[in-house]
């Protein structure tokens, strides 16, 4: 799905004609914004966050000629980040939160999925379990493995957004999952 | 039986492709974004091509004899 992704986003710095940028450019973003919604959504809130999301999206195809790496969605997560900081400076109304994916919309957006592409074997016994594990979270460790596990974020884009170092992040996600992994055994 | 630390983490993983996937579903693309993103790529592509324009423009030699067709079809100076 990724590689699919870097590929799309290669041909399209490649692709000199209007027709075929904007076919790219659909094919793109269609699986580029809703991960930059949801992203955006966790850090501004609902009423403002659309506009934010708008802005993300622009600041991304402008910056593209600057694309360099193999994970595009951290780089658009790297652009959405900037975008959200300008909104919190320019707007204090936007002001940063954080709220966790209640556990019944985890449910709902798993049935989603699931009803797409069925479950592999052993697959639901995982869920149950990973779902187990988030409800016996304390609240402030459900923050940093939903930020890791769901919205994708590597232990240095949470270092960055808790004012962490990379190795402090690491640690707290680790010792978050040891924590509740016991309690649940 | 419990599960070791590299399990609990695969699990969590799995679940974070779900809960995407389902995202994904629930919430694609909307009208505005793609207009959004529709009419952002053009207003790039036409600056590219604007650049393109100005760069063979600056490009192009001086002509020779400069002046020789002055005045062709023109008025001529006074």
């Amino acid at each position: 799905m990724m590689d699919d992704l870097i590929k799309l986003v290669r041909t399209y710095r490649l692709t000199a004609g209007l027709a075929d940028r904007e076919r790219l450019a659909d094919a793109i973003f269609a699986e580029v914004e809703p991960a930059m919604r949801l992203f955006v959504e966790g850090k501004i809130r609902p009423q403002y966050s659309d506009d934010v999301l708008q802005e993300v999206l622009i600041a991304i195809i402008v910056s593209l000629p600057k694309f360099s790496g193999d994970d595009f969605m951290k780089w658009c997560r790297g652009v959405a980040r900037h975008k959200i900081y300008d909104q919190y400076k320019d707007n204090l109304k936007t002001s940063e939160r954080f709220e966790a994916l209640p556990p019944e919309e985890i449910t709902e957006l798993i049935g989603l999925s699931v009803a797409a592409t069925p479950l592999a074997t052993g697959e639901g016994l995982d869920l149950d379990y990973a779902m187990k594990l988030l409800a016996e979270s304390k609240p402030e460790c459900v923050e940093s493995l939903l930020r890791h596990y769901v919205d994708g974020l590597d232990y240095g884009e949470i270092a960055e957004e808790q004012s962490l170092n990379y190795d402090a992040a690491r640690m707290k996600i680790g010792r978050c999952l040891e924590t509740v992994r016991e309690l649940v055994a | 039986m419990p599960r070791d630390t590299k399990q609990a983490e695969a699990a969590l993983q799995k679940l974070g492709q779900r809960v995407r996937a389902g995202w994904a579903k629930k919430h694609p693309i909307s009208e505005r974004s793609r207009q959004t993103v529709r009419t952002t790529v053009r207003e790039q592509w036409e600056i590219e091509q604007k650049a393109k324009r100005e760069r063979i423009q600056s490009q192009k030699p001086p002509t020779k004899n400069k002046g020789k067709d002055k005045g062709r079809g023109q008025e001529p100076e006074v």
